[in-house]
C-alpha cells in the first residue's frame, strides 16, 4: 500500500508561506474592509500576490507562469478561504486561466496569460442569465457576425467579480451562418468596450455579483477563443476542473469556523461553565468538525485524482456536494455556536456566512451535482 | 372535532365593525415591512401613530383589562381583530413593543398603583417599552445578572443602577420606557439577588449605542405578517449611576427571578392563546415556484427540487397545527417552548430548502430581479438567526422541564 496522505515538502512550505501572508496582509480588519468594496481586492495585495507567483499558479513556464499541481494550488486557496479572503483570484487565475487554456489558440495563449501572472490582466466568466442554469445550452446572449468581428447583445446576470476584471470571458451563442447550426461560444472582451455597462447587485448575502449588460458592443474576430464550435465544451471542462480549487476554498472556511467555534466554546461561560461543557453544544461543533473533514478529505481527493489521473468527474462533484453543504452548514451551525454576537456585520463568521451562501450555487448547487453524480452511477 | 377558522356569526359582525374601523383609520401609505434592519424615521412615526389609534380604541392590547386600559375582548374577539389586521398585512402591535412582556409582568407582581400609572399609558400606546435583559455574561444565563441595582445609601427610598446591556431595544435610538433585570444583592443567593424594574428612559446616565447587526430579527417574526417584533436596530445599553425611584420596583427586592420567570415563560412561546400566525413567507414562496417563469422553468429542469418544494409545504403545516392546537388551549405545558424552537429550528430548514430553489435569487434585494418584493433575502438572514427570545437550548430545557424530564 503506497497510502500516503501528507503534503510534500514544497506544499507544506506553500502552505506556511500562504498563511503567513493571511496573517500579516489579510488579517480580520483587512477582510473586513475589502468584503464591503466592489472589487474585493487592493492594488498592493495583488501585486503581491503576483510576486508570490500565485496569479500564475496554473499557467506553464512559456507563458511567464509557474505551473504548479492541482494540490498546490489548492493549499493555497484553502488558506485564503480561511479568511476568506474576497476578490478575483479564483475567477482570474484558477477559472478565467483555465478556460483560456483549454479554449485559446496558441497565439491568444501567447497574448492573454502573460498578463494574468503578472496582474495587468483580471478575467472573469460572464456566462449565467437571469434565466439560471449551469448547463450552457439556453443563453440568449448573441454574438452576431459582421464584417469587422462581432457585434454582442445580451444580459448577464450574477457575475462574479466585474468590477474588478479588466477583461470578460463571455458565452454567447453564434450561428454558422452555411449551415445555421447555432453554438456557445467564448470571447475575451474588454470590460472597457462601448456598450458595456456593470452595476452590482444588493444584498448582504449576494457577494460581490453584478449584472453586466452588452449592448451592441463590437469585438474583433480575434475575441472568439479558439473556435467558434469548442466554446461549450472548453466552458464545461474549464468549470469542472477549476471546482475542486472553489472546494479547497470552502474547507478553509469550514475549518475556520471549526477553530473559532472551539476557542470559543473553551472560553464562553455560562452557568459557571465553559460552553463546550454542554452536550448541546458539543454536538454543533462535532458536526461542524464532521462538515470540514467530509469536505476536506473529498477534497483533497478530486485534487490528488486531477494530478495523477487527469479528468475525474465523479470525484469532482463528490467534493462539490460535500464542499458547499458543508460549508453553508458550518455556518448555520457556527451561529448556533456563537449566538447573538455572531449576527454582528464585524464578527468573522459573519463573513464566512457571506461566503458561504454567495458561493453555495457557484457552478451548480449541491442538488445539481447529485444529480450528475446519480447518473454517473447509474450508468 | 372542528379544524375550520371560519368567523361565527358573532365574530363575523365584530369583523364588520373591525373593517369598517380599519378603513377608517389605517392610514394608507403605511408600507409594510419588508427588510428588518430597515426602517425609515417617516414611516415609524405613522405606525407609531396608528399604534396609538389602536391604544385608544383599547385594540393594541385586545386581551387586557378594561380598567386599565385593555380591551378586554376575549380570544375569540382577538382573533378576529388579528385576522383583520393581518389580512391589510398589519400585525399587533404594529411596531417593537415589549410592552407585551412587561405588562403580564406587571399585573402579576405589581402593586395596585403601579398597575394603575403604568398600564394605561402602555395599552394606550403612549409609551414603547424595551426589554433589558441580556448582558455580556448574562445570555442564556439570564440570572447571572452583572448589573447592579443598589439602594442609594444617602436616599433610601432610591436605587442606583450600573451595568451594560446589550441587543435590546429598536428603531429610534431613543427609549422611552425600560423593562430591565438587574442585580440588587451582592452577597445573597443566586436566583434570589435579582430585582426588576420598570424605568423612564430618559434618566440621566443612560446611553445608547446601536449596533451593527445584520439580522434583527427571527424566522418566525418575519415569516408571518411583518411588523410586530420589527426592530429596525438594536443596542447597547450602557447605566453610569442612574438613580431609580423604588416605586419602578416590580414586585419585591430579591424578587427579581420570579417575575423574569413569568416573563420568560411568555417570550418563550406562552400565552399565545387565541393567534393563529399564517406563514406568509411559505405561502409566498410556492405561489412564486408557480408563477415566477424562471423559477418554475428551474423546477420542471430540476425534479429533485419538488423535495425542497415539499418540505417547506410540510414545516409550515405543522407548524399551523401547533399553532392551532395552541391557539386552542391544548399544548399542555411543553407547547408553548415547543412551537415556537418548531418554528425557530425550520426557519434554518426553510432556508437551505429556499436556497436550492431560488439559487442566488434567494440573496438578492436587486429591484429587478428580487422575487416578492425582497422578502426571500430578509428570510435567508433571519432563518438562521436562532438568539433572539432565547437560543433552540434554552427552549429545550423548559420543554424538558415541562415534560417531567430536565432540571
Ligand atoms: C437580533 C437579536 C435581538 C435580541 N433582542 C433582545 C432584546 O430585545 N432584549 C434582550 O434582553 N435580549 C435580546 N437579545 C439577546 C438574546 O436574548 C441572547 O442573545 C440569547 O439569550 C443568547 O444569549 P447569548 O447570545 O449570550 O448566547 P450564550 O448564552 O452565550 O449561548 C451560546 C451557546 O451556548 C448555548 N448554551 C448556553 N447555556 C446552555 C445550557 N445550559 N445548555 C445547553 N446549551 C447552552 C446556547 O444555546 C448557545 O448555543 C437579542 C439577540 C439578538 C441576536
Amino acid at each position: 500500500m503506497s497510502l500516503d496522505l501528507s503534503h510534500t515538502k514544497f506544499d507544506e512550505m506553500l502552505r506556511r508561506s500562504a498563511m503567513d501572508f493571511m496573517r500579516g496582509d489579510a488579517p480580520k480588519r483587512v477582510v473586513e474592509e475589502l468584503l464591503e468594496t466592489d472589487i474585493g481586492m487592493s492594488e498592493g495585495m495583488w501585486k503581491k500576490m503576483a510576486d508570490l507567483g500565485w496569479l500564475g499558479i496554473l499557467i506553464p513556464d512559456q507563458y511567464g507562469g509557474a505551473l504548479n499541481s492541482m494540490t498546490a494550488a489548492g493549499v493555497v486557496l484553502e488558506a485564503m478561504g480561511t479568511g476568506p479572503l474576497p476578490g478575483p483570484y479564483f475567477s482570474s487565475s484558477i477559472l478565467g486561466t483555465r478556460i483560456v487554456l483549454e479554449a485559446a489558440d496558441e497565439s491568444q495563449k501567447e497574448e492573454i496569460l502573460p498578463g494574468i501572472v503578472d496582474g495587468r490582466r483580471v478575467l472573469t466568466l460572464a456566462m449565467i442569465e437571469a434565466d439560471y442554469t449551469w448547463e450552457p445550452e439556453t443563453l440568449s446572449t448573441r454574438a452576431l457576425l459582421t464584417e469587422a468581428g462581432f457585434v454582442m447583445d445580451g444580459i448577464k446576470l450574477f457575475v462574479q467579480d466585474a468590477a474588478a476584471a479588466t477583461h470578460f470571458i463571455v458565452a454567447a451563442v453564434t450561428e454558422d451562418p452555411a449551415t445555421l447550426s447555432e453554438f456557445v461560444s467564448l470571447f475575451i472582451v474588454p470590460a472597457a468596450s462601448r456598450g458595456i455597462s456593470v452595476k452590482r447587485l444588493p444584498g448582504f448575502l449576494s457577494g460581490r455579483t453584478f449584472e453586466v449588460t452588452f449592448k451592441g458592443v463590437e469585438v474583433p474576430g480575434s475575441a472568439l477563443l479558439g473556435n467558434r464550435e469548442n466554446g461549450r465544451r472548453a466552458l464545461e471542462a474549464a468549470i469542472m476542473k477549476s471546482i475542486p480549487l472553489l472546494c479547497a476554498y470552502k474547507v478553509g472556511g469550514c475549518q475556520s469556523i471549526l477553530n473559532m467555534a472551539l476557542e470559543y466554546s473553551r472560553g464562553r461561560v455560562q452557568f459557571a461553565k465553559p460552553i463546550g461543557r454542554f452536550q448541546r453544544v458539543q454536538d454543533m461543533i462535532i458536526e461542524i468538525a464532521n462538515h470540514a473533514d467530509a469536505a476536506r478529505w473529498a477534497t483533497y481527493e478530486a485534487l490528488w485524482k486531477q494530478d495523477v489521473k487527469g479528468f475525474d468527474p465523479e470525484s469532482i462533484h463528490l467534493a462539490k456536494v460535500l464542499a458547499s453543504e458543508g460549508y453553508w452548514q458550518a455556518c448555520t451551525l457556527g451561529h448556533q455556536v456563537f449566538s447573538g454576537l455572531s449576527y454582528s456585520m464585524e464578527h468573522e463568521l459573519s463573513f464566512h456566512t457571506r461566503s458561504s451562501r454567495s458561493l453555495y450555487d457557484y457552478f451548480g448547487d449541491p442538488g445539481f451535482h447529485r444529480r450528475k453524480l446519480g447518473k454517473i452511477l447509474l450508468n | 372535532m372542528d379544524f375550520s377558522l371560519d368567523y361565527t356569526e358573532k365574530q363575523e359582525s365584530f369583523a364588520v365593525e373591525v373593517r369598517k374601523w380599519l378603513d377608517e383609520n389605517l392610514p394608507d401609505d403605511l408600507i409594510p415591512i419588508r427588510d428588518v434592519c430597515k426602517m425609515s424615521g417617516d414611516q415609524w412615526l405613522k405606525r407609531r401613530e396608528f399604534t396609538k389609534k389602536l391604544g385608544r380604541k383599547g385594540w393594541l392590547y385586545p386581551g387586557y383589562p378594561r380598567e386599565y386600559g385593555g380591551g378586554g375582548l376575549t380570544p375569540e374577539y382577538t382573533y378576529v381583530l388579528v385576522e383583520e389586521l393581518s389580512a391589510r398585512e398589519m400585525a399587533l402591535p404594529p411596531l417593537y413593543d415589549m410592552g407585551i412582556l412587561a405588562s403580564p409582568a406587571i399585573l402579576a407582581f405589581g402593586t395596585e398603583e403601579q398597575k394603575q400609572r403604568m398600564l394605561p399609558p402602555m395599552f394606550k400606546g403612549d409609551v414603547i417599552t424595551w426589554q433589558l435583559f441580556t448582558e455580556p455574561e448574562a445570555g442564556t444565563d439570564a440570572a447571572n445578572q452583572q448589573t447592579n441595582a443598589l439602594r442609594s445609601s444617602r436616599e433610601k427610598d432610591y436605587f442606583i443602577i450600573s451595568g451594560h446591556k446589550v441587543f435590546v431595544g429598536s428603531f429610534p435610538s431613543r427609549p422611552e420606557q425600560m423593562y430591565v433585570l438587574t442585580r440588587s444583592d451582592l452577597d445573597a443567593p443566586r436566583h434570589q439577588n435579582l430585582s426588576s424594574f420598570v424605568i423612564p428612559g430618559d434618566l440621566p446616565g443612560i446611553k445608547v449605542l446601536p449596533l451593527d447587526l445584520f439580522t434583527l430579527s427571527t424566522f418566525p417574526a418575519v415569516s408571518g405578517v411583518t411588523g410586530a417584533n420589527v426592530e429596525g436596530v438594536k443596542h447597547s445599553v450602557f447605566f453610569d449611576d442612574v438613580k431609580v425611584h423604588e416605586s419602578c420596583l416590580i414586585g419585591k427586592e430579591g424578587q427579581g427571578w420570579m417575575v423574569t420567570n413569568a416573563t420568560l415563560e411568555v417570550e418563550h412561546g406562552g400565552g399565545r392563546g387565541g393567534v393563529v400566525r399564517k406563514n406568509y413567507m411559505a405561502e409566498k414562496f410556492l405561489e412564486i415556484c408557480k408563477t415566477d417563469p424562471v423559477i418554475s422553468r428551474r423546477l420542471k429542469n430540476n425534479p429533485e427540487l419538488t423535495d425542497s418544494v415539499v418540505e417547506i409545504y410540510i414545516g409550515s403545516q405543522v407548524e399551523r397545527l401547533l399553532n392551532m392546537r395552541n391557539a386552542d388551549g391544548k399544548g399542555a405545558a411543553y407547547g408553548g417552548p415547543q412551537l415556537a424552537l418548531y418554528s425557530k429550528m425550520f426557519g434554518t430548514r426553510f432556508v437551505s430548502h429556499m436556497a436550492r430553489v431560488l439559487g442566488p435569487y434567494a440573496y438578492t434585494q436587486d429591484e429587478k430581479y428580487a422575487l416578492a418584493e425582497g422578502i426571500f433575502e430578509v428570510g435567508q438572514r433571519c432563518g438562521i438567526c436562532l438568539a433572539p427570545g432565547g437560543t433552540p437550548e434554552a427552549y429545550k430545557i423548559g420543554i424538558s422541564r415541562a415534560l417531567g424530564i430536565g432540571r
